[in-house]
């Protein structure tokens, strides 16, 4: 089966088939594909909110980035929540239930573009979704999605990462995305229940925090929630300091320099004490032979892996609670999903993926 | 110009000339030479040390910011670039659709053209056979009551009354054809005036497409490096182990996409 592109000495141009795997997150949607692109874009999709501004802006749905930019003449939504749609699939969805829904449609549509297809290519993607979505909101990311491939397939997010990297058997990994933060173990089979321990305190929760510690220690300091994320996704860290967090936030419409270190620092660390708490739960109740080496093999991924500092964090309250532990931070925590969900596509063998079409 | 040789003109210009007696007269007897390549030599390597050492202290940091500033700058413009793109994709996908539509109007309008001109020229051909016969006939029945007259002979007769009345009947022919030559062109003519409208946007069009086309290059995707579905290699360490999870993955999306399992 490993025919592979050049049969024809034709540059690989000729028809063919397109993996895509999708790390369909709260906060962003990140795509690697079989033909070498990988794109992110923020799970953002914003629509004019009036014929004026459909005529300014020229377009009927901006996503991401732009989105946010031109939030003032758009009316934006964020359709994942904690890590799943919010959309609960029952018969009494409200019209922004459903608005949220068709969001979701358009940003995976627009993933899938990003992953620039050609026309004449089967699209085979694999996404990646919270071990803990409900079956009807799985479905809706099905439906979502089959309008822009031929065949599609979900699978767990930190599976996939673990998959990824070819660690199949026993290892932990713990996905910080910006809803939810997922750990799970491995052991060589598809992971069950209780091998996936899912909370709510990721990166969001650490926007909140923030943003409650500089209006508690910064008077008059007017900020917005997407200005704390840039401050942490700049200056996040747990531990000690590399560098003095200076700020200027708008006082009274007057940009005033703001120490923020310790403040940043405290934020970040809400993380610590639930991942521990997490990995002791999946530790303890692992086959005694095999716990030690599971503590060892510790996968930090996703965007919240990024806090500077935070394996070395992770590894010392293990020390202290778990008697040891190696964490080993992957080296691309934003396609680290992706990557693998394309990994799973490619080795999908082909009568599988003929059977979902 | 390199740096070198503005350093060298920099140099010329500064130094001036002076001749031996002229300084043998200020009382010099012997002077040092320094070659202008071993200046500039001096000076580029008096220039290196000094920002080695400027690099080291605060102005590496304008200078890291400086590359951030340009790094941005670039990502932005690369963003724009991409945004562009977008919106000429769209440009070029509604002219398609255009092009599209105006191509099948025009066959419609094109198929109720031919098909109205096969229904008159049917009708006419019809209406003169008609036409024809009867006035046979009434020729016919002049000839009879001529040949009942003394004194006619009768193909004689039968002639001059055929001229005579086809020579009527040709005139009357002619009046009619004109009249309804005239009704007939004024639909070929509407439908043929339509016709060419839309062909005359089909060209405008196709026009502006080729100017969408020529402004960017469009992207036509990228291809993936893979003909066909690949599956695990059997080079694979852990190809079994594989092979297990991927059914595993299979068979929960089976389940959830609600697809009847071959032969269950």
């Amino acid at each position: 089966m490993s025919e592979t592109n050049d049969k024809d000495g034709t540059g690989g141009k000729n028809h063919g088939v397109l993996y895509i795997g999708m790390d369909l997150g709260t906060s962003r949607t990140s795509v690697s594909a079989s033909n070498g692109v990988r794109e992110t874009v923020y799970s953002m999709v914003g629509y004019p909110k009036d014929v004026v501004s459909q005529k300014l802006l020229k377009k009927d749905v901006l996503f991401g980035k732009e989105a946010l930019e031109k939030r003032l003449s758009l009316k934006v939504y964020k359709p994942l929540e904690k890590g799943v749609l919010k959309y609960t699939g029952d018969g009494s969805m409200d019209a922004e239930a459903k608005a949220n829904l068709k969001a979701a449609q358009d940003l995976i549509g627009e993933a899938i573009r990003l992953a620039k297809p050609r026309k004449d290519e089967l699209v085979y993607c694999v996404i990646g979704a919270p071990a803990e979505a409900s079956v009807k909101n799985r479905e809706a990311i099905i439906e979502a999605a089959r309008a822009h491939v031929d065949s599609v397939m979900l699978c767990s997010e930190p599976f996939s990462v673990a998959y990824g990297l070819d660690w199949l058997e026993d290892v932990l990994v713990i996905d910080i995305g910006a809803g939810t933060t997922d750990l799970c173990r491995m052991h060589g089979t598809m992971p069950e229940e209780a091998d996936q321990v899912m909370f709510d305190i990721a990166g969001d929760a650490v926007d909140a925090e923030l943003a409650k510690r500089i209006t508690e220690s910064c008077p008059g300091a007017q900020f917005t929630i997407q200005m704390v994320k840039d401050i942490k996704e700049r200056y996040g860290y747990v531990g000690d300091a590399a560098e003095r967090c200076m700020v200027d936030l708008p006082v009274d419409g007057k940009p005033t320099a703001f120490d923020l270190t310790e403040q940043v620092r405290a934020a970040c660390s809400i993380l610590i004490d639930p991942i521990v708490k997490g990995i002791h739960k999946l530790v303890a109740t692992f086959d005694p032979e095999f716990q030690t080496r599971l503590k060892n093999r510790v996968l930090l991924a996703g965007g919240g892996s990024m806090v500077k500092g935070l394996d070395s964090a992770v590894e010392k309250a293990m020390k202290e609670r778990l008697g040891g532990g190696k964490v080993i931070r992957i080296e691309e925590p934003i396609y680290g999903g992706a990557n693998g969900a394309l990994k799973i596509a490619h080795d999908m063998p082909a009568d599988f993926w003929e059977q979902l079409k | 110009m390199g740096f070198k040789e503005s350093l060298k003109d920099a140099v010329r210009q500064m130094s001036f000339r002076t001749s031996l007696d002229s300084l043998k007269k200020k009382g010099v007897q012997q002077v040092s030479v320094l070659g202008i390549d071993r200046i500039i030599a001096l000076i580029e390597a008096a220039v290196h040390r000094s920002l080695k050492s400027r690099l080291v202290g605060v102005e590496r940091e304008a200078i890291a910011d400086a590359t951030k500033a340009e790094f941005l700058r670039l990502l932005r413009s690369n963003e724009d670039l991409q945004r562009q793109k977008s919106e000429i994709e769209q440009q070029r996908e509604r002219a398609e659709d255009e092009i599209d539509t105006l191509r099948r109007e025009i066959a419609q309008q094109s198929q109720a053209l031919q098909l109205k001109l096969e229904q008159d020229a049917l009708s006419v051909a019809t209406r003169y056979q008609g036409e024809n016969a009867a006035i046979a006939l009434k020729v016919a029945e002049v000839v009879k009551s001529l040949a009942q007259t003394p004194g006619a002979t009768l193909s004689t007769a039968e002639q001059r009354v055929m001229e005579l009345v086809m020579d009527v009947v040709s005139g009357e022919r002619q009046q009619a054809d004109t009249a309804r030559r005239a009704l007939h062109d004024r639909e070929v003519d509407n439908l043929q005036r339509r016709i060419k409208k839309l062909n005359d946007s089909l060209v405008t069009t196709e026009q502006r497409l080729q100017q969408v086309a020529a402004m960017k290059q469009v992207d036509g995707g990228i291809s993936s490096v893979y003909r066909e579905v690949q599956g695990v290699g059997s080079a694979d360490a852990q190809v079994e182990k594989k092979k297990e999870l991927m059914a595993g993955i299979f068979q929960a999306n089976l389940k959830l996409q609600k697809k009847a399992q071959p032969g269950a």
